[in-house]
């Protein structure tokens, strides 16, 4: 932690960088979500930055907020647990007697960071002990991997004693692994270790490659999987993958659950796969003649032209995001809710069509 | 086993007679024993039952605490349920029950909230707070206490504070318990959004103060949720006069659920004039009530419609054929009031036909009506032998299909193993006994009722209204609570006591 004394004056953020902070717990904790990193980043920063008044502390959370997004090629994930923890001080600040209880707040806050983090983890472990209600006996489950979530729901099934101890639950997994994940470390280690844990408990786990998906579909019972953020109405963002497995398992009339913590729920209503707001050159067309960027830029530059009279050219929006883009392996998709049978979060199962009351809640 | 219903074949009717007289073990037993025994069948007369069972049990409870209520009234509902999980219209209803109790409760802890207001009162109410709309529970389905007791605390009573969190014991769910404490906070001046339920800001509870630690709001003794947090200091503090309100107001509770249980139809029916129109041909199956009342208001207000009615063999053909020639009063045949004319009599053409020509015959349909047996938290039905095959076979040519069914039918509980939902009935029905030889070579099954998949429905007509199939989610959180959905985990119950009998 960068340690200043920098006086209210002074920009706050400037000796602490959200960002590093913010990767710093990440890489250092393998079981924090981006969400919960995010919030733990963000009261880093209050903690390290005094501040008085309420419209500071906002200011200065949103003023880190907005750096963090800015820098993070994926903010979908992370916006979640700021925007969180955005509302929560704002519900909690801006009432008329707050005056006394803004330093309770803060101390609260900035002392119980670790306090958050355990209790995101406990969701984890709430929604894994879900897990042996899901999973019954002969049952075959496909999920892609990487997914921590998931991994401990399967776990749990696979330690369970069914509830009135007569036994574990005999059932069996298929984990997709792609196998261009070998540059892709953080995935493909969480899935080996996934799949061996699940091995030592006597599961029988079949790796398939993400083209064997739609082969070995009539075998399967449901499929479950993870997400890095549940949109607005009720859709998934996910690993790249996941909205092929969630076509193929309706197509084939199975059930496809998501498995998510419900600090996850961010706010956001993409209508394609175009409108996460993130740039990712997933589908990157090139000729003989060599494209790249120049040419995309160029074609981007064009299209916006086009019956748009007030479009300015060299938008800093666009110049943005082409400088932040997703690496290959971080890359995601959006999965539509009409193919989504059920979020499994902390509080049970929800409906996609409730994704968006919860998360009204909290914003209005 | 009581001596009044010698002779009589036991069923609804009796066994609501011998209530008068019975004291409550017997009565419950007997309830048990019918259930168990299939001598009581469809939705309706097991929630009529229950109620009634229900209503007795409250009315002899002697403690004043509500609490004391609730954990009374879960026992029993343990020991029905159990007796016969899938009739879930007894968990359902005594699930309507305990969310009354609970929100009599609540308003009783609470008497500076306006009376009939369902929010979920906060404590001490912050001063200058705007009108607050009525509580979303935000709990919506949960899992099937059908196999396996679920092993989390679900039972609020249980609630370890957060710091002595045990393996099982949920952080998340006691970090709710401590939004109960934040709940005046969170409500800022500018909006509105009512205090909910345990899980109202879930998405708050991984920010919230740990317990104990309470800047805002200072809460009576014994802090725990909503439900429970004034249950036990109430008992101390309030004067005879509050106590003696919470049975009372109960039993006025669970006497307007009594009144809607016979009103369902009516209140169903009410629609009906939006759904059925002149020249229309509408399919139906099985000789439910509430379908007959439905068409019948149609038809009294000169709609002139066809009706085609499967026939529902081998299950119910009898009862449909009854219907539609002498307009009997569907399943529950000795309620003598609950006899109508049939439609013909109304100049409606009623069309028999086997279940086999429903797909043969579906271009021709304008609009499907069902009556399931039980609607679960998904959308999706349980419904009798058949439908299954007429709602895709609606799916397949477009046609609407429409479900009709009282709320008291909606369950809270999600759908994970279908199979297991699904009754089997006499297999004598299918191929006679006196087949000896052919039944030697061959399994028969009879499958009572069928598993029709929410995305088939296409509006749920409920005494509430009509709602699309995503709607219904609400429709459970606002009936029904969280801690409700499973009935087991008493401190000292076998887990053993909700298995499937």
């Amino acid at each position: 932690m960068a340690a200043n004394t920098q006086q209210r004056h002074g920009i706050p953020d400037t000796p602490f960088d959200v960002v590093s902070t913010y990767r710093r717990l990440l890489a250092e904790d393998p079981d924090l979500t981006m969400p919960v990193g995010a919030i733990e980043a963000l009261i880093l920063g209050l903690a390290n930055t005094p501040a008085s008044t309420v419209s500071e502390t906002l200011d200065l959370v949103s003023k880190l907020t907005a750096q963090l997004k800015r820098s993070i090629p994926n903010p979908i994930s992370l916006s979640a647990g700021t925007d969180l923890f955005q509302q929560y001080l704002i519900s909690n600040l801006q009432r008329p007697s707050a005056r006394g209880d803004f330093d309770h707040i803060r101390s609260h806050l900035v002392q119980n960071g670790r306090l958050f983090v355990e209790r995101a983890k406990a969701a984890r472990e709430t929604i894994a002990s879900f897990g042996r209600h899901f999973i019954r006996d002969g049952n075959t489950v496909l999920t892609n991997g990487g997914s921590r979530v998931v991994g401990a729901l399967l776990r749990s099934a696979a330690e369970s004693s069914n509830g009135n101890a007569r036994g574990s639950i005999r059932f069996r997994v298929i984990y997709v692994v792609s196998p261009s994940s070998s540059s892709g470390s953080a995935e493909e280690s969480e899935s080996t270790a996934n799949i061996a844990a699940l091995r030592e408990r006597e599961i029988p786990v079949a790796t398939i490659p993400p083209t064997a998906i739609a082969y070995c579909m009539d075998q399967v019972t449901q499929c479950f999987v993870g997400a890095e953020g549940v949109v607005e109405n009720g859709g998934i963002v996910s690993r790249l993958g996941t909205l092929q497995m969630a076509t193929l398992a309706k197509a084939a009339g199975k059930p496809f659950y998501v498995v998510s913590e419900s600090h996850k729920f961010v706010r956001l209503y993409p209508l394609g796969q175009q409108d996460l707001g993130i740039e990712q050159n997933i589908v990157d067309f090139r000729t003989a003649k060599g494209s790249g960027s120049g040419t995309e830029a160029g074609q981007r530059k064009e299209v916006k032209d086009e019956g748009v009279a007030d479009m300015e050219e060299g938008d800093a929006g666009v110049a943005r995001t082409v400088g932040a883009a997703c690496k290959p392996e971080e890359a995601v998709d959006y999965t539509p809710p009409h193919l989504i049978s059920g979020i499994i979060t902390e509080s049970g199962v929800l409906l996609p069509s409730a994704v968006s009351e919860e998360l009204i809640k909290i914003w209005f | 086993m009581p001596s009044s219903t010698v002779g009589q074949t036991p069923s609804l009717s009796t066994y609501l007679k011998s209530l008068k007289h019975n004291d409550i073990e017997t009565s419950i037993e007997l309830f048990i024993s019918l259930l168990k025994r299939r001598q009581i069948r469809n939705s309706r007369s097991c929630a009529i039952a229950t109620i009634s069972l229900l209503l007795r049990v409250v009315g002899e409870v002697r403690t004043r605490d509500a609490q004391q209520l609730i954990e009374r009234i879960r026992a029993v509902g343990r020991r029905l349920v159990a007796a016969q999980p899938r009739e879930m219209a007894v968990g359902n209803i005594v699930r309507r029950v305990l969310e009354n109790i609970r929100e009599v409760a609540e308003r009783d802890q609470d008497p500076a909230e306006s009376d009939g207001s369902i929010t979920t009162p906060s404590t001490p109410p912050v001063p200058g707070e705007t009108k607050q709309r009525p509580a979303l529970r935000t709990k919506f389905s949960e899992f099937s206490p059908l196999h396996g007791a679920a092993t989390l605390p679900q039972d609020m009573n249980a609630r370890a504070p957060l710091s002595a969190s045990s393996g099982d014991s949920s952080p998340a769910i006691a970090g709710m318990a401590e939004t109960a404490l934040q709940r005046p906070p969170l409500m800022s001046s500018n909006t509105s959004f009512a205090p909910q339920g345990p899980a109202g800001s879930s998405l708050f509870s991984i920010l919230q103060h740990p317990q104990g630690r309470s800047p805002f709001a200072t809460p009576p003794a014994g802090a725990q949720s909503p439900a429970l947090r004034a249950l036990p200091a109430k008992g101390d503090e309030g004067p005879t006069s509050e106590k003696l309100d919470i049975k009372a107001e109960v039993i006025t509770a669970i006497q307007d659920l009594q009144r809607e249980l016979e009103e369902v139809d009516d209140e169903i029916s009410e629609f009906a004039q939006d759904h059925i129109h002149n020249n229309e041909i509408i399919l139906t199956h099985t000789s439910s009530q509430t379908v007959q009342s439905f068409l019948m208001k149609a038809a009294s207000k000169k709609r002139k419609f066809t009706v085609f009615h499967t026939e529902a063999y081998p299950n119910n053909h009898l009862e449909t054929h009854d219907t539609i020639v002498n307009g009997s009063g569907g399943g529950s045949a000795e309620d003598a009031d609950e006899r109508w004319k049939p439609l013909t009599s109304m100049g409606i053409t009623v069309i028999l036909i086997p279940d086999s020509a429903v797909f043969a015959l579906m271009s021709r349909i304008n609009k499907v009506i069902l009556a399931p047996h039980t609607v679960l938290a998904n959308g999706s039905l349980i419904a009798a032998a058949g439908s299954s095959t007429i709602a895709q076979a609606a799916k397949t040519h477009r046609v609407p299909v429409v479900v009709l069914s009282g709320v008291f039918k909606l369950s809270p509980v999600y759908p994970f193993d279908t199979d297991e939902l699904i009754e089997y009935g006499d297999p004598g029905k299918v191929v006679p006994f006196q087949e000896g030889e052919f039944m030697d070579k061959v399994d028969v099954v009879n499958p009572v009722y069928d598993f029709v998949d929410a995305e088939l429905i296409d509006l749920y007509i409920t005494n509430l209204g009509g709602h699309a199939p995503s709607y219904l989610y609400r429709i459970v959180a606002d009936h029904y609570r969280v801690e409700d959905i499973d009935l087991s985990g008493g401190k000292g119950e076998a887990g053993g006591a909700v298995k499937a009998g």
